[in-house]
């Protein structure tokens, strides 16, 4: 009888443990006022570290569409941001300006910007190489302004669309080289559509570690594409090379046709590996959110496609598109996997189109 | 034309087969291409084409010589109009064989310290009026060879804005020069297609009262 008690308990455990628990607060909107309520403070904190001309800098109309679509892989002096400059700011400010981040974003989230931020900052210093050398052609030594490509952690600006608010809609915007946070929030709903994490180098050390900005990204996906048979990999596979993005930068409401597998022609298991992948991506942004999007694309996943161009042996470059009603990733190594783009988009809700028209 | 289509791309999905065996994709940068990636936008009485080309750092100098005629280190209007006619001529598009006249409807070219940095895009848009095509399926056949020699091309075709126009299928050439469109075309409109029947069925109607009418004046 005891032991019956102790089986039943165990099996309440398991339904009800804290992971299952845990995902089910992150989705709800009590985490989500939550969540809003601590990344609206944090914001409120960046603009008081700031004095008035540092407020202008980073405060934009809610409608200004031309600071909105102001976001691009490419590094400032060739494509100019504005905002606030993190280079430009104290100690204080800046570290303001990371408690906004790490508010605004999940842990994994938030990782994955500091490192596409230090993998810019070896990018200045080395070139690129690890054994060091010059950086990229334009790029002066150390990095400069208002000439050829600059780069590294002082490069990324900060900027507010609308005043941050627990209920009215407004967006925070982050970015510089290989990185783009557009996070519109609209009281306890959120989209971070159009975003775009990418790296150069996509591998290096620091402080004795390996460190792999996107490398969830490429080992789930290789996982996936080793997981289909042949007849499946047959309708995942194009028989075209895809160079780079499709979607990047600058394509803003358009949507193209799907290709690759259908997902309903996917395994239980091989569906759950194509979220796995997914998730690298909607789950950048703070975990109350990010399980909500994660829903949303889990109810559409028999109308998402996975296609792949390139090698299948994980070490190689290869590109991937995932894409569903609400959903568009593309990972584009630029000819070497160690230089990666890839973007983040939702056709129905970029920039909180949806939110912000409620 | 669909015939030797399809020998090119079995060819071209060998040459791919060949190319990821040999890992030459994989050592292919873009930095040393001329990308050029298009957008087919398919509708029931026109094709609009967003062409994109971005020249990489390492053959920025090559299109820059090719566009600024004058070398005067900068691009004027007529040199640019020059090498968008220039581009727009090396483009063909058919459907079912029938080929289509493409006009160029606008262009932006970017600071020449962007494209020498290998970072400036020029766009050029386009548009090819259709012929009146019948309802069914119907094959959209683009191609590019501006510059193959050191390009880099996407093609792909947009969801149609218009409901009447469903993609089949995409089919391409190895380097994506050659896209070929499977779609299908519904008839003019929903109400078009079922107003025949209305009308028949309104004529049946009226010709059932009249009948009725006189067979009631007849039993009074």
């Amino acid at each position: 009888m005891r032991n019956l008690f102790l089986a039943l308990l165990a099996l309440l455990g398991l339904t009800f443990g804290p992971a299952r628990h845990e995902t089910q607060q992150r989705g709800t909107p009590g985490a989500a006022s939550e969540a809003t309520t601590r990344i609206v403070a944090a914001a409120r904190g960046v603009l008081t570290s700031l004095d008035d001309a540092g407020r202008a800098k980073v405060q934009f109309a809610f409608d200004d569409a031309a600071q909105r679509t102001r976001w691009s892989n490419l590094p400032t002096g060739i494509f100019p941001r504005q905002g606030l400059r993190l280079g430009d700011l104290t100690a204080a400010q800046r570290a303001a300006v990371m408690t906004l981040l790490e508010a605004a974003l999940s842990a994994n989230g938030y990782r994955k910007v500091n490192e596409i931020m230090r993998g810019d900052e070896m990018l200045r210093t080395t070139g690129g190489r690890p054994g060091g050398g010059a950086p990229p052609r334009g790029g002066p030594p150390g990095g400069g302004r208002g000439g050829g490509p600059t780069f590294g952690t002082d490069e990324y600006y900060l900027a507010f669309l609308g005043t941050p608010s627990p209920t009215t809609p407004w967006m925070l915007q982050f970015g510089g080289h290989h990185l783009a946070i557009n996070l519109t929030l609209a009281g306890t709903q959120a989209s971070m559509t159009p975003s775009l994490p990418a790296a150069q180098p996509a591998t290096y050390m620091f402080e004795g570690k390996e460190i792999r900005p996107l490398g969830r990204e490429n080992d789930t996906a290789f996982a996936l594409i080793n997981a289909l048979d042949a007849s499946q990999r047959s309708q995942a596979i194009l028989n075209s090379r895809v160079a780079d993005l499709v979607l990047g930068p600058g394509q803003d409401g358009k949507t193209i046709q799907p290709e690759g597998i259908r997902a309903s022609a996917l395994s239980s298991a091989q569906q759950t590996m194509l979220l796995d992948i997914v998730r690298e991506w909607a789950g950048i942004v703070n975990d109350a959110f990010a399980a909500p999007r994660m829903a949303e694309i889990r109810a559409n996943l028999t109308q998402t496609y996975f296609a792949w161009s390139g090698p299948t042996t994980n070490g190689s470059a290869a590109y991937f598109r995932v894409q569903g009603p609400t959903l568009v990733i593309e990972y584009a190594p630029q000819g070497s996997v160690d230089h990666i783009h890839t973007i983040y988009r939702d056709p129905t809700n970029d920039y909180g189109a949806k939110l912000a028209s409620k | 034309m669909a015939r030797s289509w399809r020998r090119s791309r079995s060819r071209a999905a060998a040459a791919l087969a060949l190319a990821l065996l040999a890992g030459t994709v994989a050592s292919a940068h873009r930095r040393d291409e001329y990308l050029q990636a298009s957008r087919i936008a398919i509708g029931p009485d026109r094709v609009g084409i967003e062409l994109d080309l971005t020249p990489g750092i390492s053959v920025a100098d090559r299109i820059l010589a090719d566009i600024d005629a004058d070398r005067s280190g900068s691009i004027g209007d007529e040199e640019a109009q020059l090498y968008v006619s220039r581009v727009a001529g090396a483009l063909s598009v058919d459907v079912d064989g029938a080929p289509l006249a493409v006009h160029v409807t606008g262009s932006a070219f970017p600071a020449v310290e962007a494209m020498r940095n290998g970072e400036g895009t020029i766009r050029i848009a386009m548009t090819a009026p259709m012929p009146a095509l019948a309802g069914g399926v119907h094959r959209l056949h683009y191609r590019n060879t501006h510059r193959q020699e050191l390009s880099a091309y996407l093609a792909n075709a947009l969801v149609p804005d218009s409901d009447r126009v469903a993609i089949g299928s995409q089919d391409r050439d190895v380097e994506q020069r050659d896209l070929v469109v499977e779609y299908r075309l519904r008839g003019e409109t929903v109400f078009a297609v079922s107003l025949w029947p209305a009308l028949a069925a309104g004529l049946a109607l009226a010709g059932l009262a009249v009948v009725c009418r006189r067979s009631i004046n007849l039993l009074a």
